[in-house]
Formats: C-alpha cells, sequence, structure tokens
C-alpha cells in the first residue's frame, strides 16, 4: 500500500516538473535574451575603464567597484532613493486604499470618479514636468498664489535643496497614487461576494466590514503593493529627469540619474554600468529581505 | 464554451511554440553576429567602415523648422546634383536624446557615416575613438577654406587636423534687453560693469527683475558665469587649466562667482532661479510679460523672439558683455560658438569625399541663403553684407572684431568636467556653494579626467 | 432601533465626509489634465506672456489640424500594433509563469520567482546597448517588431510578480474539487485559473499598457525612420535645439492620452466583473 502511493506521489511531481517546466518556457527564453544577457554585459562592462565608444577598453578589475563605494554621489542618490521609497509607500498605499474603497462601497455610480482619478497615471511625464514647473514656479505659480491668499510670501519649491526632493516626490506620488487604486480594486472583487452578504446579515455595518473583514483580507495584496513601490522608487527616473534634472547641485540625484549621466553624458559607461550594477544589487537585495521578512510574519 | 476554450489553448499555445522556437533561433544567432559587431567597431576605429553601399547615413538634430528646414535643402541639393554615385539620407533626432543615440550607436560599431555635433568635448571624445576622419586634405581642396571664418574653423579642429564642418549658426553670448524700458528710464547701453550694474539698480527700484534666467537648466547661469570670467581674466586661465596648467581656481573664476553671488543677493534674477525651467520657456517668458528687463543668454535667442512674436522683436536690443574697469582683459574676446552644428564624418575614400561635398553643399550659397532667411548666421565671411537684421548685424560685428571666440564651456570641457562645473555653479545661484569651493570642486573633476587620460 | 438610527446619523456623515475629501481629490487629479488641454488651444506667445493657467483667447483648433495633418496618424498606427501584439503576448507569458509559481509546490519554485522579481530592479537604460547590438544583428533594428521584445521582457518581472499574489488568492477548494473530477493542470490552468485571475490580468493590462503606450527609451534607440516611429517621439517635430512649441506639443500629448482613456473606461469594468465572470460559483 506505503509503496505504492509513494510512487504515486513521485509520478505527480514528476508531472508536476513537467508541465511547470512548459509553463515557464517562454519567459525563460524572454529573460535570457532580454535580461540576463545585459546584466551579465553589465557586470563585465564595470570591470573595465571605458568611455563608452571605444574599442580600446582597459581592464581595472575591481576599480570602479571600489569607487562607487567611496562614491558620495552615488551614497546621497541611494539615500534619496530611500526618501523616495519611504514617503512613495507611507502617501501612495494609503491614498490608493482609500480611493479603492470608496470606490468599492460606492459601486457603478461613482465610475466618473475612477476614470477621472486615473488620468494622471495617463499623462506623459513631458506633460506632467511642464505643468509642474509652472504650477510650482517662485513667482506666479499656483502654490505662491495660493500662500499669498493667505498673507504668505513666495515659495521656492524645487529650487531649494532641502524641499527640492519632497516636493518631487509629491509629483510622484499624485502620479502613481492611482496605479494603487485600480490594483486595490481587482483586490477588492477577489473577495467573494458571500463574505460582504454575510457580514452584512450578521449586522456589521460598512466600517466594521471593511476594519475587521476586509482589510485583513488585503493584507497579502498591501505588500505586494509595498515591494511595487518599494521597487518602482529605487529606480525611479522619469519625472525627476524631467523637472529638476538631479538639481539644484545633487539634491535630487537619483540613482538612475546619476547612472544615466556617467554612462551617457559624461562618457563614463564602465562606471555608469558600475552603478547600474550596483543599483541592482542593492535593490534586488532590499526587496528580497523585505519580502522575507513580510512572508516570514505571515506564517507566524 | 469548454471546448471553445479548448480550442483557443491549443491554438495559443501552438502560436507559443513558434513564437518561442523562432526567439530560440535568433537568440542563438545573436550571440555570433553580436561578435561580428563587435569585430566591425574595431574595424570602425582603424578608419572607417569597410560598408560598400552607396547610402551615406546622416545623423543631426534637424527635427524642427527652421534647422529642418535648412539641413533638408542642403541634403536634397546634393542628392540632385552630385556626380559621386551616392545618396545621402538625413535621420533627425531630437536635441536632448541625440548624444545618448549617438552612444549607443558607437558603442555598438554602428556609428553613422556623417553626423553633427556641437563640437567641443564630446566632438574630442568621439574622435579619440576613432570615429571622425580629419578631413584636412579635401578641405584644403575646396573653396570653403577660404569661406569659413578662421574661428570657425579653429573650432572645428582638433590636435591640429580639421574633423568638424560648421555650417549653422554664429552665436554669441550677449544682452538682449528690452528698448522701451530703457527708454522709459533713460537707460543707455552699457560701456563698462559699472554702468551694467548701475541699469540693474534702477530697473531693480522700479520694480522690474534685471534679468530673465531660468537655471534650473544649469548651463542658462553658466552664460554670466563664462562672460564675468572671460572680462575679469581674458580666456588664458581657463586655457591653461583645461591644458592641465593652471587650475579653475584662478583669481577670474572666483571674482565671477563672487559677482553672481552679490547679484542674487541684490535680487538682479528672478525669485527661484534654479526652479525655473528654460526648457518650458519660463526666461523668456519674464520678457515678454515685461516684468523683466534683460536675458543673458546665446544670440540664437533672436531667431527665439522673432519666431514666438514678430511684433515683440521689434522692442529688443543687444550689447555683448561690458568691459570691466580696472581689468587687463581684451573686451572684445566673446564666447560663443562659431557654427553651432559641426559635421563629422566616420567613413573613408570616395564615399568620404561624397560626405564632405554633401557637407560643403550646407556652406553653399542656394542653401546659405535658406539659412540666413530664416534668421540664423552662417559661419562665413562676408556674411555681414547679406544681413539685414540690425541685431544679427552687431552679431556678426562683434564675433568678427573678436581676437578670440571661446566655445561654451559646457560645451567645450570633457563632459565630466562640464558637469561638475554647471552643478556647482547652479549651487553658487543658490547661495548653497561659496565660489571657491564650486571651482575646487570642478578642479577636482579636471584632475581626475587629466589623471585618466594620462595613463 | 435607536442604534440603528445612530449609525444610520453617523454613516451619513461619514459619507459626507467622504464624499468631500474623494471631490478634493477629484481636483487634485483633474487640474493638471485640464490645464494641458486648454493650454493645446493657445497660440504660443499667448501661452507665454498671459501665462499658463489663464484661460485661452479662443480656441485654437489649427494646433489640433496641424497635428493631425502631420505624422500622426501613422504613428498612431504603430502604436497600435505595438501595443495589441505586445499586451497580448506578455499577459499570455506572465499568466503561464505564474500559474506554477503560485499554485504548484517544487523546489525550484521560490528561486526562479525570486529571479523574476530581483529582474524588476533593472534599470532600463543599461540594456539599452545590448538591446541594440541584438535588434541590429536580427535585422529588426529600424522596424517596430524591434520594440515588442524588449516591452514584454521589461514588462514580465512585474507582471509575473503581480499575478502570482493574484493567482495565490484562489481558493485551494476549486483547485481540488477540479482534480478530483480528473481535470489536467494544463486544462486547469484555461478553464479555471485563468479566468479567475481577470481583475489581476486587467490590472496588468492598464498598467502596461500605459507604459507600452508611453514608452520613451526603446522606441527612439530602436527606430529611426519617421515611419517607423510611435507616438511619444511625435513631440520630436515640435521640439527644437532651442525652443519647443509647447502648446503644439500639448496638443500631441491631449491625442495620445485620449485613447488611453477610453481603453480604461472599457477595460475598468473586467475589474468589477472579475470574480463573478468565472465558474466560481458551482
Amino acid at each position: 500500500m506505503k509503496e505504492k502511493s509513494i510512487s504515486l506521489l513521485e509520478l505527480r511531481q514528476r508531472n508536476t516538473r513537467k508541465v511547470a517546466a512548459l509553463f515557464l518556457a517562454p519567459i525563460t527564453i524572454l529573460m535570457v535574451v532580454y535580461i540576463f544577457y545585459p546584466i551579465v554585459d553589465t557586470f563585465i562592462t564595470s570591470g573595465y575603464q571605458w568611455n563608452g565608444i571605444s574599442a580600446a577598453k582597459k581592464f581595472i578589475g575591481l576599480g570602479n567597484w571600489t569607487k562607487l563605494l567611496k562614491d558620495m554621489n552615488f551614497w546621497i542618490a541611494f539615500k534619496n532613493n530611500v526618501v523616495i521609497m519611504i514617503l512613495s509607500i507611507c502617501i501612495q498605499i494609503p491614498i490608493g486604499l482609500a480611493l479603492a474603497t470608496f470606490l468599492d462601497f460606492g459601486g457603478k455610480k461613482l465610475t466618473i470618479f475612477k476614470v477621472i482619478w486615473f488620468i494622471p497615471l495617463l499623462m506623459s511625464s513631458v506633460a506632467i514636468g511642464f505643468l509642474f514647473t509652472y504650477a510650482l514656479a517662485t513667482n506666479g505659480g499656483l502654490v505662491s498664489t495660493i500662500s499669498g491668499w493667505f498673507g504668505g510670501g513666495n515659495i521656492d519649491l524645487l529650487g531649494n535643496p532641502k524641499t527640492a526632493l519632497l516636493t518631487v516626490i509629491l509629483v510622484i506620488c499624485w502620479q502613481f497614487t492611482p496605479f494603487y487604486m485600480v490594483y486595490f480594486m481587482a483586490a477588492f472583487t477577489n473577495i467573494p461576494y458571500d463574505v460582504f452578504e454575510a457580514a452584512r446579515i450578521d449586522g456589521a455595518t460598512r466600517g466594521q466590514y471593511f476594519w475587521k473583514i476586509a482589510l485583513p483580507l488585503l493584507v497579502p495584496s498591501m505588500k505586494s503593493a509595498a515591494i511595487l513601490s518599494m521597487v518602482g522608487s529605487l529606480k525611479y527616473f522619469d519625472l525627476i529627469y524631467v523637472m529638476t534634472g538631479g538639481g539644484p547641485g545633487t539634491s535630487t540625484e537619483l540613482m538612475a540619474t546619476y547612472m544615466y549621466k556617467q554612462s551617457f553624458k559624461t562618457f563614463n559607461m564602465g562606471y555608469g554600468s558600475t552603478v547600474a550594477g550596483g543599483m541592482f544589487l542593492l535593490i534586488s537585495m532590499v526587496s528580497l529581505i523585505t519580502m522575507k521578512l513580510l512572508n516570514g510574519k505571515k506564517e507566524d | 464554451m469548454k471546448k471553445r476554450m479548448k480550442k483557443l489553448a491549443a491554438l495559443s499555445m501552438a502560436v507559443l511554440m513558434a513564437a518561442s522556437l523562432a526567439a530560440c533561433g535568433s537568440s542563438g544567432g545573436d550571440s555570433s553576429t553580436g561578435e561580428t559587431a563587435e569585430g566591425a567597431a574595431t574595424e570602425n576605429a582603424g578608419g572607417g567602415s569597410g560598408d560598400e553601399s552607396k547610402e551615406i547615413v546622416y545623423w543631426n538634430i534637424a527635427t524642427e523648422s527652421p534647422d529642418k528646414d535648412i539641413v533638408q535643402a542642403a541634403v536634397d541639393k546634393f542628392n540632385a546634383e552630385t556626380e559621386s554615385g551616392y545618396t545621402v539620407t538625413s535621420i533627425p533626432t531630437q536635441n536632448d536624446t541625440y548624444k545618448e543615440k549617438l552612444v549607443v550607436a558607437m558603442s555598438s560599431g554602428e556609428c553613422p557615416d556623417m553626423y553633427s555635433s556641437w563640437s567641443g568635448g564630446p566632438m574630442f571624445e568621439y574622435i579619440d575613438s576613432g570615429f571622425a576622419q580629419p578631413v584636412d586634405d579635401l578641405f584644403n581642396a575646396s573653396e570653403i577654406k577660404d569661406k569659413l571664418m578662421e574661428a570657425a574653423i579653429a573650432q572645428g579642429t582638433y590636435n591640429d587636423h580639421i574633423y568638424g564642418i560648421p555650417y549653422l549658426n554664429v552665436s554669441l553670448a550677449g544682452i538682449f534687453y528690452n528698448k522701451e524700458m530703457f527708454d522709459q528710464y533713460g537707460l543707455t547701453e552699457p560701456e563698462t560693469l559699472a554702468d551694467l550694474e548701475n541699469i540693474c539698480a534702477t530697473l531693480k527700484e522700479n520694480g522690474i527683475t534685471p534679468f530673465a534666467l531660468a537655471n534650473g537648466s544649469k548651463w542658462t547661469g553658466s552664460m554670466y558665469f563664462m562672460s564675468l570670467a572671460a572680462r575679469y581674466g581674458g580666456l588664458e586661465p581657463f586655457q591653461n587649466a583645461v591644458a592641465g596648467e593652471g587650475k579653475f581656481t584662478d583669481e577670474c573664476f572666483i571674482q565671477a562667482g563672487e559677482k553672481i553671488q552679490e547679484w542674487v543677493n541684490a535680487g538682479y534674477f528672478p525669485e527661484g532661479v534654479n526652479s525655473l525651467s528654460e526648457d518650458d520657456g519660463q526666461a523668456k517668458q519674464l520678457m515678454y510679460q515685461e516684468t523683466a528687463g534683460m536675458l543673458l543668454c546665446g544670440s540664437w535667442y533672436t531667431g527665439t523672439f522673432a519666431s514666438d512674436s514678430e511684433e515683440f522683436y521689434q522692442k529688443i536690443g543687444w550689447f555683448p558683455f561690458p568691459a570691466i574697469e580696472g581689468s587687463d582683459a581684451d573686451p572684445l574676446i566673446q564666447i560663443g560658438t562659431v557654427g553651432d552644428q559641426f559635421i563629422s564624418f566616420n567613413c573613408t575614400g570616395d564615399k568620404l569625399a561624397a560626405a564632405f561635398e554633401c557637407a560643403e553643399d550646407h556652406l553653399s550659397d542656394d542653401v546659405m541663403k535658406v539659412t540666413i532667411e530664416k534668421g540664423k548666421i552662417p559661419p562665413v565671411n562676408g556674411v555681414d553684407a547679406q544681413l539685414t537684421d540690425p541685431i544679427t548685424k552687431e552679431i556678426i560685428e562683434a564675433a568678427n572684431n573678436a581676437p578670440e571666440i571661446q566655445l561654451w564651456y559646457d560645451q567645450y570641457l570633457p563632459p565630466a568636467v562640464a558637469t561638475a562645473h554647471l552643478d556647482g555653479l547652479q549651487e553658487v545661484f543658490g547661495l548653497t556653494k561659496t565660489p571657491q569651493e564650486a571651482q575646487e570642486s570642478m578642479q577636482a573633476a579636471m584632475d581626475e579626467y587629466l589623471s585618466t587620460k594620462a595613463e | 432601533m435607536d442604534s440603528y438610527k445612530k449609525n444610520k446619523r453617523k454613516s451619513i456623515i461619514a459619507w459626507v465626509i467622504a464624499f468631500a475629501l474623494a471631490i478634493f481629490w477629484l481636483v487634485v487629479s483633474f487640474m493638471p489634465f485640464v490645464f494641458m488641454v486648454l493650454n493645446s488651444f493657445k497660440e504660443k506667445f499667448e501661452m507665454l506672456t498671459k501665462g499658463v493657467f489663464q484661460l485661452p483667447d479662443k480656441l485654437q483648433w489649427s494646433n489640433y489640424i496641424e497635428v493631425l495633418t502631420g505624422g500622426f496618424g501613422n504613428y498612431f498606427k504603430n502604436s497600435v500594433i505595438v501595443l495589441a501584439i505586445s499586451l497580448i503576448l506578455l499577459l499570455f507569458i506572465a499568466a503561464c509563469a505564474s500559474y506554477p509559481l503560485a499554485r504548484f509546490k517544487f523546489k525550484l519554485a521560490d528561486p526562479i520567482y525570486a529571479l523574476i522579481v530581483a529582474c524588476m530592479s533593472i534599470p532600463v537604460h543599461i540594456t539599452l546597448i545590448p538591446v541594440f547590438k541584438m535588434s541590429k544583428a536580427t535585422g529588426l533594428y529600424d522596424s517596430i517588431w524591434a520594440l515588442i521584445g524588449p516591452y514584454i521582457a521589461f514588462a514580465v518581472p512585474i507582471s509575473v510578480f503581480i499575478l502570482t499574489s493574484f493567482m495565490k488568492e484562489i481558493p485551494r477548494e476549486i483547485e481540488e474539487s477540479a482534480e478530483i473530477d480528473g481535470c489536467g493542470k494544463i486544462q486547469m490552468f484555461f478553464s479555471m485559473i485563468l479566468p479567475l485571475a481577470k481583475p489581476g490580468l486587467a490590472t496588468l493590462a492598464i498598467y502596461n499598457g500605459v507604459n507600452m503606450w508611453n514608452e520613451f527609451s526603446f522606441a527612439y534607440t530602436l527606430t529611426q525612420s519617421a515611419q517607423n516611429r510611435t507616438l511619444p517621439l511625435a513631440i520630436w517635430e515640435f521640439q527644437g535645439q532651442y525652443s519647443m512649441n509647447t502648446p503644439m506639443i500639448m496638443a500631441v500629448l491631449t491625442l495620445t492620452l485620449l485613447p488611453m482613456i477610453i481603453m480604461f473606461i472599457i477595460f475598468q469594468d473586467k475589474l468589477v466583473k472579475g470574480m463573478t465572470a468565472g465558474a466560481v460559483k458551482g
């Protein structure tokens, strides 16, 4: 009896592996060609002193890597990324969740809200950058005008190294919150309707339903959302590059903008690749550790 | 329903298999062809592509008119008239992404046969990496030798060889001002820096921002710095520092930085100057709204003003940066580009000759007529006679009188040094760095560059 | 009964506050869009003198006419083709990969998942040169087909990450009961898991669709001739070396945005239907 069941189990496992391999084949091919090969290429390039275009590359071993460890600009950029990461998670996810909850409770009547709330994610960074540089202009911008109504003076947000990063983060949050809204909306639909019905029959108010039943069910989605937001903010590039170019000085420099400038603007492809490699290692480490921590808690 | 699902599934699986097989095949092919591409890169570096095709690929940044019209006119002329048997295909790419696209192409050994650049640091890098051919022989045999301004040829020259043929525009750093505003407050064009500062003070008293500057873009503030440094100390300190014989901490640079901070403190620049964006037009906006009186920038601004509003352009006057009392520096020295766009060549033999012919066409009388019509000043001798616009005339006069014209720092310097210069200077404008600190970080970048070059 | 009334009043207050906040956020979300559209109707000089936040003097339809009579139609067509093919392949490949990672128990599942998640952190720019070399080598360079591969590849890690977490939430019982009915794993994927993952797929379609539609870096690196460009490159024609025609650019961007809004209106319905549409109830 026992023998037979083992072989059956084995058979099933073998079958599982086969099917898994089949399902994973396309992604493997794709990733090897477009992602693994470039990663390997990046790490190889990081061993050279190379301007990016010349046929003559000079191998310098770990020279670029030791430079990276001592490069204050890179670590400032990393710090800026971490600030973006923390604030993004703290701002985007709660607002996204609140919007999704509102829409979930309101039902179909609120479609217009949903569509309009979604628009920021659809707008191109060029348009956002342009409109916000005018809206945030120190003299005559919207923020300064509003401050004027309340008797305040003009406010220089983007030109001041102390506030520039924070300001850009708010714009980024404005842009990406709709994504988390949609994400949580989808998560809400994954809660079977019976659960809601049952709660109502038991006399739970909507508030109670949300806090006691829906929220705990949404925790896994929130964890994934946090990781998405984390990875996204650690490799963020677009809007910062359009709006501040990393300035004033280096106050809004990010790892990605730094990497881009090194690789393509200042003819330091070797070092730029090192920055990219460092980015890859740092982000992977941070996200995998976070995932381990989040999932570890779940098992307890 | 279920059956249809199954069929669909089978079908999509089949498609997927085919796709993945194809991907396999191509990825297998990649690795080998990738190597040949690298091989080609080495060959390229050795001198010209071995490509036998009769098509000359020409990359440029002329995506919008007027540039587009000018380049198109030249290319059309070449394709219609040439007897070389070659045809030129123009590939315009937008300015912001152009340098990156060139780097990507060059690094893969796919450099275009001819391409335009701004000369200076990046062009030197292309040359050092073997992506540009010297054209001295062709140049000496051609009629553009006598046609082009000396300063223009100088800016296309590297290590005593000619690598870049300039064609587009002569642009100097100078001050545009609102004539009506000057009349209203009884102001005249300044002779000295003290005069200029008096103008600033008068405008400021009347609630007008003296200088329209959008320094979020960083290079715009450099215009002030370059002009001041050239008037304080001439060009020698700069040239010495670039050659490694002097330092960017020379007195004239520090004085320039200090003067800028003095002006910032006096409120001569717009509020939040480091947050304003040149790309989004926030400097010219201040001029148009007549809340600012002057604007120091490259003289391509004539074209910008004229195309934005012909009416407003009538109000505009121009003068070169004034002399500084008590300085020995020659006040006729100018900062600017004599050509703007320089064509470089990455081909050899007949192809190079044909490509050079196309570059010559950019300076032919027909095409230059278009260039001038569009408000640009082609960098050729005697162009003044053809100009009618009073401001462009003044500009070309200043260029002709200049003993030397220094290319923009951020264009001329090795890009890493230029970045250090722009980042540091922006903080000087923001009063978060002293001029000394900014110049030291610029020098540090220069030292690092020189040390890697020396190896 | 009293407590019911109290609850009722409380809930009304809660709704009022919620509505106030919702409308505030509505304004915040909508304003930039409104100004983008308004500025697209202005004349260049007018925009600069009167400021960006003034109403236009009159609606300048000429901006739109000029954009539409230019290469816009062609760019639009290219963008649609690239988007449609990339998105369909992406969703299929991502769903295929997520299924075993979420539902199977095998040793390599965790390492593979971790590897894919790590790939989310790749900065796009660093892959430009290798991808450029590949497209040159395969002869795909300067065609819209060159874009599809990288578009899918860079969307795949995040898609697998999202879909896997969605598929994990599907109750195990559904699968078990199907297995007892003798349903194979492949059949199960198409008849059960795929329909149940619809909300997740819709989220991905929306998110990746937006990204691909606005994608810029690969588009300009891998294409060169005007007939092969996609929409995000259309603004080039209005952006010169030293100046840009902002109202025209805003017109291009508005026209680029509209199809996406329409797509969203269609797709967001799928988000709601998700669970009920599937064979769950049975």
